[in-house]
């Protein structure tokens, strides 16, 4: 898989979260890439995805602050 | 402003029209020539050789001052490398194809190929080395361009390879039959001895199927390259062909080469028959014996013409004349048996025949003569029909038949490349194809002694 | 005819073109033979105590056939007493009065010795005085030139001693033989510099002959570090101009130096804040005559851009200059091929190929021609293929639409906060 089908793999699962209701609300990030968390406001439910490529880790930063600014 | 221009042609100092007329790339001219070069990836040059030269390897070799590895890559794929940088069509090939040519102005890699192999015969350089013996042999038949190729490569592979070669000494076309002032015969003679010096047997003054015969050759060899090009030129078959002063192209730029110029053109008027690169050489090289005029005289008009262009080019700044849609009638002769002149008739052109080619016809009543003393035939050149015969091969009006990738002919043992192969339709007469026939030519008996030696 | 004086700290100048200190500016018959062919200034080479020099001093680098790519010397100072130069800066100044002449020094890091040199220099009257903390070879062993400039207090301390008796503009040359400029910059700001200029010439052996296994330039089989410069070194010089000027604590002009060839040099410079510049190799690669083109072209500049003066360029595209981390992540551009300009060296999909994201394929068309397309989605607008590619015109990068503008410092920022 090209670099730029693993990115849009890595987008859709982030996209899926957002769609179902999820927020993000903090990300880890070491050698292996970004662990980000999302949480479920109304279910209270958390899931967290391993987000590899660099695209992806640009994406879900702007998902992010977009959140934090509104 | 009065310039003085060097005087192209001598009529005092014969030897200096025999010169090599291009004077080649000085250092810096190569140095920034080679610079210049794009060092394309997937080059067009590269396989718009026909001996697949990895050019702009060679050139970066020069510009990076590896020389010796430059003349390397140039003559590993094409071990008569060094003329070809002479003598070969490159607008038509390498230069022809250069993608600078969509740009600027393409490399001029004919003269950087010069440059490099130049360098090596400068500094007598050995580039390659014979291979471990194999324990087989090939007689090479003709040490021209596609015989001094395939023994090469065979050497280089381990054979134990013999050449037969007519004349005095090897390099067939590059020795004999191209001009002086294009290709000097001490780089033929370099490129001989580079295969020399692969324990390669050179036997001059040999000639199969005279002084030894096809069965003894297959007999003697396990294999046999038969390289022997092409023979005389044929006759006119007009009256007065045999009168004194009637000469053949290839004899007549051969004695060119001999060491000594004949004083005997000197203020002569030389009519040429034909207009193919041979004529072209007939012509330039009568003007630089002397002649106080020189005519080309051809049957079909400058489109049909088979001469390079930048033969015809070099013809016309050494003052040929060319007299198209004339053909010679017959030559006429004096008391003391000597060409006094030649009776010609104006040719027209019908349409196209099978070869693409107009065909001409005479215009009636359009005789005139033309006051000459030398008649040189340039039409073309006979084949060696009695050896191909004694080798019992297939053949077509004595273009042997051979396979189109291996070059094998009717006779497994047997394989021809070069002019011998050369006909209507059958590929390109230039000494870099020979070069590339005699290497595939080669690596096909290398495999099949390979395949033969696996199976004992 | 825009106006191109320029006032650098209150060194007024026809041009903004001078002559650097250096071999060109070594004796008053250069100096004036300068200013007739239409340079705006001069530093006079380095005054101090004559030095002796060696035999064999420059050495160039050559690159793909072209010469003087860079520059190197292991000359020193003058090597003439000052009374002897002084007299040739006075003459020089009197037929000349409108041109300036900035007096380079350098002696010993003690304040008497610079008190005695700037009194004795101004009184022939130099226009502005320019203290050589740069020059990195030989006299650097000596305790002066770079080996003063890369410690911050000397630098603070020599420019101080100058200013308690210089009466003219006192520009401080830098070297650039330090990780950080901007720190020696500040701390000549500190001393009182009235300018500041840079760079001077970077620690460099420019080759060993391969025959001979010489240093080049050798003295009778040995070699020593020299001074590079010329165009290769722009890029370097570029840059801490650069740096300095974008630094809010440094708030002095800057005289631009390093490898400048021609007006379009000199303007980038400019836009970046130099105001002024300072050239050297290329007047000793081609004579002074090139000043011609460089006061032409840079005129013609101005006029098409409808700006009257080069001194309204000054420090233009200083803002554009920033941190990386205040780069916009999301930024995106892609190579795109035109087909029609292409000449098909390949040279853009091996570069791609072999040294970045392999997103130039080689494809045979339909009627048989080879072309070159860029698979858009894995090109990350590197730049590479259009930089190898030889022909203007057939790569050209293309700007994708993007996300929202995200610098690093804005990301980091928002994911610290989460934490």
């Amino acid at each position: 898989m090209s670099e730029h089908e693993q990115y849009l793999a890595e987008k859709e699962k982030i996209d899926q979260l957002l769609s179902e209701g999820y927020n993000i609300y903090h990300a880890v990030e070491n050698l292996d890439g970004a662990f980000v968390e999302f949480f479920h406001l109304k279910s209270g439910t958390k899931k967290t995805l391993h987000i590899r490529t660099a695209n992806a880790r640009k994406y879900f930063s702007s998902i992010f602050i977009q959140q934090k600014s509104s | 402003m009065v310039t003085i221009k060097t005087q192209r042609i001598s009529i005092t100092d014969l030897e200096r029209n025999f010169e090599e007329a291009d004077r080649g790339f000085t250092n810096q001219e190569a140095l920034e020539e080679s610079n210049r070069c794009l060092f394309c990836y997937d080059a067009p040059c590269i396989k718009a050789c026909p001996t697949g030269i990895d050019i702009p390897s060679f050139i970066k070799k020069i510009a990076s001052g590896n020389l010796l590895g430059s003349a390397k890559t140039i003559m590993s794929s094409n071990p008569v490398g060094a003329s070809c940088a002479r003598v070969c069509p490159t607008e038509e090939l390498c230069e022809g194809s250069c993608v600078l040519n969509h740009s600027t102005s393409p490399i001029q890699i004919g003269k950087l190929q010069r440059y490099a192999t130049d360098w090596a015969i400068k500094n007598e350089q050995t580039l390659f080395k014979a291979g471990t013996p194999n324990g087989k042999t090939a007689a090479v038949i003709g040490g021209g361009p596609a015989g001094l190729s395939a023994a090469r490569e065979l050497a280089r592979f381990g054979f134990r390879v013999t050449i037969y070669e007519a004349a005095e000494k090897a390099g067939g076309l590059n020795t004999y039959g191209i001009v002086s002032f294009r290709l000097p015969q001490s780089i033929s003679f370099w490129e001989v001895e580079q295969v020399q010096k692969l324990n390669v047997r050179i036997l001059t003054n040999t000639m199969a199927g005279r002084d030894v015969s096809a069965e003894e050759l297959l007999h003697s060899y396990d294999y046999i390259v038969l390289a022997a090009g092409m023979a005389h030129v044929p006759d006119l078959r007009i009256e007065g062909e045999e009168l004194k002063g009637v000469y053949d192209a290839i004899e007549f730029v051969k004695a060119t080469k001999s060491g000594k110029l004949s004083r005997d053109f000197a203020g002569k008027r030389v009519a040429v028959i034909g207009a193919g690169n041979t004529a072209i050489d007939g012509a330039t090289c009568s003007v630089r014996l002397g002649a106080e005029n020189v005519k080309i005289l051809y049957r079909r008009s400058v489109e049909e013409m088979t001469a390079y262009d930048f033969e015809y080019e070099f013809a016309k700044q050494d003052g040929v004349e060319f007299r198209w849609l004339t053909a010679p009638k017959r030559i006429i002769g004096d008391a003391e048996g000597q060409v006094a002149g030649i009776e010609c008739v104006q040719m027209a052109l019908g349409d196209p025949g099978e070869d693409g080619r107009r065909s001409p016809a005479e215009v009636e009543g359009s005789e005139f003569t033309l006051p000459v003393d030398a008649v040189i035939k340039a039409i073309g050149q006979t084949r060696h029909l009695p050896l191909i015969e004694a080798f019992g091969l297939q053949h077509e009006y004595g273009v042997v038949t051979a396979d189109k990738e291996t070059f094998q002919t009717s006779n497994p043992k047997i394989f021809a490349c070069g002019d011998i192969l050369f006909g209507k339709g059958k590929g390109d007469a230039m000494v870099v194809t020979a070069a590339q026939q005699g290497k595939l030519a080669a690596y096909a008996i290398h495999k099949q002694a390979q395949t033969a030696g696996t199976a004992k | 005819m825009a106006d191109l004086s320029i006032n650098l700290a209150g060194i007024k100048s026809p041009n903004p073109f001078w002559l650097a200190s250096a071999p060109p500016t070594n004796s008053g018959y250069q100096v004036q033979r300068a200013f007739e062919a239409g340079w705006g200034g001069a530093v006079w080479k380095t005054l101090g105590d004559p030095i002796l020099n060696v035999s064999s001093r420059f050495a160039a680098i050559n690159f793909n056939g072209q010469r003087v790519a860079g520059f190197n010397n292991i000359e020193l100072i003058t090597d003439r007493p000052l009374d002897v130069n002084l007299k040739e800066i006075y003459e020089t100044k009197k037929r000349f009065p409108n041109h300036a002449i900035i007096a380079s020094l350098m002696v010993e890091p003690k304040q008497e010795k610079w008190h005695e040199i700037v009194k004795r220099v101004e009184d022939v009257g130099v226009d502005g005085l320019e203290l050589n903390f740069g020059c990195p070879h030989g006299m650097a062993e000596r305790g002066m030139g770079s080996a003063s400039g890369q410690v911050p207090s000397l630098v603070e301390k020599q420019t101080y001693w100058v200013k308690e008796a210089a009466k003219t503009p006192v520009i401080v040359k830098l070297t650039p033989n330090i990780t950080d400029i901007t720190v020696t910059a500040e701390a000549a700001v500190n001393g009182g510099a009235d300018a500041i200029s840079m760079i001077n010439t970077i620690n460099s052996l420019m080759g060993v002959d391969l025959d001979t296994w010489n240093t080049i330039p050798h003295v009778a089989g040995k070699g020593a570090h020299g001074g590079y410069c010329g165009p290769a070194v722009k890029p370097i010089a570029l840059n801490m101009v650069a740096e300095c000027a974008r630094n809010p604590r440094i708030s002095v002009p800057i005289s631009g130096i390093g490898g400048i060839s021609n007006w379009q040099d000199a303007v980038e410079f400019i836009l970046m804040g130099a105001a002024g510049v300072q050239v050297c190799t290329a007047a000793m690669h081609h004579g002074f005559r090139i000043v011609e083109d460089m006061i032409e072209g840079l005129d013609h500049y101005l006029d098409s851009k409808n700006i009257s003066a080069v001194s309204e360029l000054i420090g233009k595209s200083v803002p554009r200059y920033s941190d990386w981390g205040n780069l916009d992540l999301h930024y995106n551009i892609t190579a795109q091929i035109n087909t029609d300009v292409c000449i098909n060296c390949n040279k853009c999909h091996i570069a791609c190929e072999d040294t970045s994201h392999q997103c130039i394929d080689m494809i045979k068309g339909d009627n048989g021609r080879s072309y070159l397309k860029v698979r858009e989605e894995d090109c990350v607008g590197c730049n590479l293929c259009a930089i190898v590619c030889p022909v203007e015109g057939a790569i050209t990068m293309v700007e994708q639409t993007s996300m929202q503008p995200m610098t690093w410092n804005e990301r980091q920022a928002a994911l610290n906060s989460s934490k």
